[in-house]
């Protein structure tokens, strides 16, 4: 299934966002956990898979590829779908402006 | 070189966690996972360890190099795989991230698998029913199914038949359980990598044991049926099988045997005997037998005077069965007549005597204990002496 547009998984969210600089599997997990600053841990098999669905899809690319290590990049298709689900998130957010409040009235 | 253990799997092999718990359990007692095949899997005997293993599924059965580096570099080997299922493990002091953080995104690699088994179910299910129907209509066809199962040509048809049911029932299984597995998981219930693999195993291992068994045994069947067929020219003379002879029911000196009308691989089928053997049915035998009567003509003036005579002799496994037996008997070889044109009679000698008679023809069918005769013969001799011989012949059984 091709992604459709529709509310994206933590997952695949994240990757694209540790994509926005090119990178490779391993070194991935680590910016995955750096970019959601240790929040999230991907386990190596959730990575591969995100991987190469968003490369089926389109939604990122190889960019270089020297046999045993595949460097991915974040397609101009993948950046706009990132954007969509963050402007998603942000609308969310706003939205949910009164649970705010109500912690500041305990 | 380590020692290799084969040891039976606990369950079917699309139960992931309870396979996941399996290898655990086993590399605690020194058996490391090698190998697996649909129903084995192969262990090396060696120091005991804890380890965790996982499945991952993935539909190219060639897992690319760099998911198993990926895998690698998080502390994950690659063991085997079965089909779309690749085992990793890891040792468990290594303490390395779990494969799968998320059970959304896990969902998706067995959209494929679960795709692929829907379409296998529902092959095999459509196969299953062609054959079923195959098979009843074979074994039903003329309305006699005891003597078709007995004859033992339908042995075969009918364990294949079971044998596509049971895989018929598995890929059924397989389709729903991963089905399920993947709704699990998109709801995010992740699997258990502990499930409890006890809980089957005892029924499973049994059901496999049977199983094999059952089907091994019928391969066997054609092979001791080949062998223990034959089929041979019926000598003029006597013969110490118990088979009724037609010179021994017509009593006429000037019966001679006529010319072969059918030779095949060197048997006369018109003067034949064939012994043959089916797991119901042990003892078989069946005749022909034709003659002539030189200078004397049928009473209605079509030709020479030529009786002839067919018998059907089995030994049943069953005493059960005579009953069905005899009633099949009578319709498959009583053409053109029904049933009820037959009459039981009384006889000291046997369990059961049904005939028929007419001028000209003399239908039998006698049974005793687990035997049972049935005697067609066309000619002038008199019902008596037919009944009088089968009672004769009886004995030799």
């Amino acid at each position: 299934m091709a992604y459709n547009g529709g509310p994206m998984t933590e997952a695949m969210y994240y990757v694209l966002l540790a994509l926005m600089r090119p990178n490779h599997g391993y070194q991935l997990m680590h910016a995955i956990t750096d970019v959601s600053n240790g929040r999230l841990t991907m386990g190596p098999g959730t990575l591969y898979g995100v991987l190469s669905r968003m490369q089926k899809d389109g939604l990122i690319s190889l960019e270089q590829d020297d046999g045993r290590r595949k460097t991915y990049q974040i397609t101009k298709a993948g950046e706009q779908a990132l954007r969509i689900e963050y402007r998603r998130l942000k609308a969310l957010i706003q939205d949910s402006k009164m649970l705010e409040e109500g912690d500041e009235n305990e | 070189m380590n020692k290799k253990v084969y040891k039976l799997r606990p369950s079917d092999y699309w139960r992931i966690g309870e396979h996941e718990s399996w290898f655990q359990d086993l590399a605690v007692q020194g058996l490391h996972l090698k190998k697996m095949g649909i129903h084995f899997a192969q262990f090396v005997k060696g120091e005991p360890k804890n380890m965790r293993y996982r499945i991952d599924v993935s539909i190219k059965k060639k897992i690319l190099p760099e998911q198993i580096q990926l895998y690698k570099e998080n502390g994950w080997e690659y063991v085997t795989r079965f089909q779309f299922f690749h085992v990793f493990s890891s040792p468990a002091e290594l303490n390395a991230p779990e494969l799968h953080t998320d059970s959304a995104e896990q969902a998706y690699t067995l959209k494929e698998l679960d795709k692929k088994l829907a379409m296998n179910a529902v092959f095999i299910a459509v196969a299953m029913v062609a054959i079923i129907g195959m098979t009843f209509s074979i074994w039903l066809l003329d309305g006699t199914p005891t003597f078709v199962m007995i004859d033992g040509g339908m042995m075969q048809q009918t364990i294949l038949t079971f044998f596509i049911g049971y895989l018929a029932y598995t890929s059924v299984q397989a389709a729903r359980s991963i089905r399920a597995l993947r709704k699990d998981l998109i709801e995010g219930k992740p699997i258990n990598h502990h499930a409890s693999w006890k809980k089957n195993y005892r029924i499973h291992s049994m059901f496999m044991f049977l199983f094999t068994f059952i089907v091994g045994l019928s391969a066997i069947i054609p092979f001791v049926q080949l062998a223990t067929m034959e089929t041979n020219t019926l000598p003029e003379g006597n013969i110490d099988l118990p088979i009724v002879r037609l010179a021994d029911v017509e009593q006429n000196p000037d019966l001679i045997r006529g010319e072969p009308t059918y030779m095949s691989d060197n048997v006369d089928w018109g003067n034949r005997y064939s012994y043959d053997w089916s797991p119901l049915a042990p003892v078989q035998y069946e005749t022909d037998e034709t003659g002539v009567v030189p200078g004397v003509m049928w009473k209605d003036g079509s030709g020479e005077y030529s009786p002839s005579l067919t018998t059907r002799v089995f030994q049943l496994r069953f005493q059960s069965m005579v009953d069905s037996l005899v009633s099949d008997l009578i319709k498959r070889y009583g053409f053109p007549y029904s049933p009820e044109d037959f009459v039981e009679r009384k006889h000291s000698s046997f369990d059961q005597l049904i005939v028929h008679e007419e001028e000209g023809r003399k239908d039998v069918i006698a049974s005793k204990g687990k035997a049972v005769f049935y005697v067609q013969y066309f000619g002038y001799a008199d019902l008596d002496s037919v009944i009088k011989n089968i009672e004769e012949k009886m004995e030799f059984l």
